[in-house]
């Protein structure tokens, strides 16, 4: 047994805890820079100040986080919570039937159903939202058609509307309600409802004092899912949207790339985490219990 | 029910439907059908600008999934194989933070972080922000594999007829995850491939992906040019998850080895 070999061994053997760190040190090196460090740096220079030209002053205090709450950017983080609860409920409403369907009803079709789901959210959002463009802007397939038929003098302008980011963001999110929704309704046993079945009970009373009672950690693992990167989003207004409706993740952008006002953008971006982690804390004390 | 599941699939690829037919339409601007034509696609392989992002797309995606395979397996190798170690709860959960960091929190982050640091944007630092929002796909994907492979102890066997650890895991376990690797470094290139919200933050001026020069076009407007580049885009994704899915390790199939 060469030396190489026996160092390697020790490596992968994993008898101590050493050799464990060892072989996470790559991906715990990755984490740190470009994950830890980066947001720890992010909340440090949330509390500074913004010099001229984007020079950061280092004069410590709140004054980014009370400018994120003032008149003109309060509507912003009101609009994005409640973009994001409407989509939420929207994916909830719209996929519920779909995850229930796929059950309980797809049979043999049920796994190409499912792949078929997943394709649009593999597939680029941006080529999703650009192909949203042909179908809803005013040269667009919509208002073609309905000029053409007679129906409009005029077409709308359905982009650039809250419309069109709800449109979008419901497009996108809809595959993150479904599949924990999905998962739930797989894991609850057949035999439950049948047994409600025999008792006398209805299709309608069987679902709704069974299934849906069964199914409820999907519906809250859905709704966290859908509404925690809804939060974040950025690409759906910046396409669809337009400047007029900006939402906290468009905020964050335009601070970075374009007002340069780095210390604004950190605490924008320390509240959206801020946000995360606390939805998330929700969550596992909702789970625990 | 299944007329409104019907529906609600055809919600979801209608446009991308609209987007391939208009492709092929011979019309500048207008989505009325003038005839078929392919010209939209022939201009795109003379657009060399287009074909330098492209070439750019495919290196960034080629590296970050190999970063991401590596960082992944040995992560993954750890977490499955050896005896359960202080911090391992806190290794698990840290390598599933960049799956719920909003991508622009983890954008301007880096951006931030890189540009106080000093450091130029260039292509390394983009392909590591990749790998980092890849190696999730990766360690989920090897995991599982290395977890299965436990079961059939055929690992041990080899060592019990005198395989040292380091020989047992070249020709055993190496062998027997590659599958799952490979499917890792399948979604991690598809990922990184299209990633634009964090290549937006972390491109420096020099480096257009794909996804970007896109998106620039995107700005003036609709044009075929953009639906032939977006079906080319599109057929490539089916293709890496037509190519994952023959990859990826079925539930069943590991009591089979």
């Amino acid at each position: 047994m060469t030396q190489i070999d026996r160092a390697l061994s020790w490596l992968l053997g994993g008898r101590k805890p050493a050799a464990s760190h060892l072989l996470l040190a790559p991906a715990s090196l990755w984490l740190i820079f470009l994950l830890v460090i980066p947001a720890g740096g992010l909340i440090i220079l949330s509390f500074a100040k913004n010099g001229p030209y984007g020079a950061i002053v280092w004069e410590f205090g709140l004054h980014n986080y009370a400018r994120a709450f003032d008149p003109k950017y309060l509507p912003v983080l009101l609009r994005t919570l409640g973009f994001a609860g409407a989509t939420t409920v929207l994916c909830l409403v719209l996929g519920y039937p779909l995850a229930y369907f796929l059950t309980f009803r797809a049979g043999r079709w049920r796994n190409a159903l499912l792949v078929g789901l997943m394709v649009p959210f593999w597939s680029s959002c941006l080529v999703a939202y650009y192909s949203w463009m042909i179908v809803l802007g005013k040269e667009g397939l919509i208002n073609t058609a309905l000029l053409r038929a007679g129906f409009l003098s005029a077409p709308i302008g359905f982009l650039y509307t809250p419309f069109a980011i709800l449109l979008g963001l419901v497009y996108f999110y809809l595959p993150f309600t479904v599949l924990p929704l999905y998962a739930s309704l797989e894991k609850m046993p057949r035999s439950v409802v049948e047994a409600a079945y025999d008792l006398g009970a209805g299709r309608w009373t069987a679902f709704l004092k069974i299934t849906l009672p069964l199914s409820l950690p999907g519906v809250v693992a859905g709704c966290v899912l859908t509404f925690i990167p809804c939060l974040g989003d950025f690409l759906t207004v910046e396409i669809l949207g337009g400047p007029r409706y900006y939402l906290l993740g468009n905020l964050i952008s335009n601070q970075f790339m374009m007002a340069q006002d780095w210390p604004f953008g950190s605490a924008l971006t320390s509240l959206l985490l801020a946000g995360l982690v606390g939805g998330l804390w929700l969550y596992q004390r909702w789970e625990k219990a | 029910m299944a007329v409104y599941c019907a529906a609600l699939f055809g919600f979801l690829y209608l446009p991308l439907g609209v987007m391939c037919v208009f492709s092929f339409n011979d019309a500048r601007r207008n989505v009325v059908w003038r005839g078929f034509t392919l010209k939209w696609y022939k201009a795109l392989f003379h657009d060399a600008e287009l074909m330098s992002a492209m070439l750019t797309s495919l290196e960034l995606a080629a590296t970050a999934a190999v970063i991401a395979a590596i960082l992944g397996m040995l992560a993954s190798y750890a977490m499955v194989k050896h005896k359960p170690f202080r911090a391992r709860g806190a290794y698990d959960a840290l390598l599933n933070v960049p799956l719920m960091m909003p991508e622009v929190a983890l954008g301007v982050g880096i951006l931030t972080f890189l540009v106080r640091a000093g450091y130029e944007l260039d292509f390394t630092a983009l392909a590591c922000s990749h790998a980092l929002i890849c190696l999730p796909y990766t360690v989920a994907a090897v995991r599982a594999r290395l977890i299965s492979l436990q079961e059939s102890s055929l690992e041990d066997a080899a060592m019990d007829l005198g395989a040292t650890e380091w020989q047992a895991f070249v020709k055993v376990t190496l062998p027997l995850a590659m599958p799952a690797i490979i499917s890792g470094a399948l979604l991690s290139f598809t990922v990184s491939f299209q990633d634009f919200v964090t290549s937006f933050f972390v491109a420096g001026i020099g480096i257009v992906t794909m996804p970007i020069k896109i998106y620039s076009m995107m700005k003036f407007g609709v044009t075929p040019e953009i639906n032939a580049l977006s079906v080319c885009l599109l057929l490539a994704t089916f293709l890496l998850i037509g190519l994952n899915a023959a990859f990826a390790v079925r539930p069943d199939e590991a009591s089979r080895h």
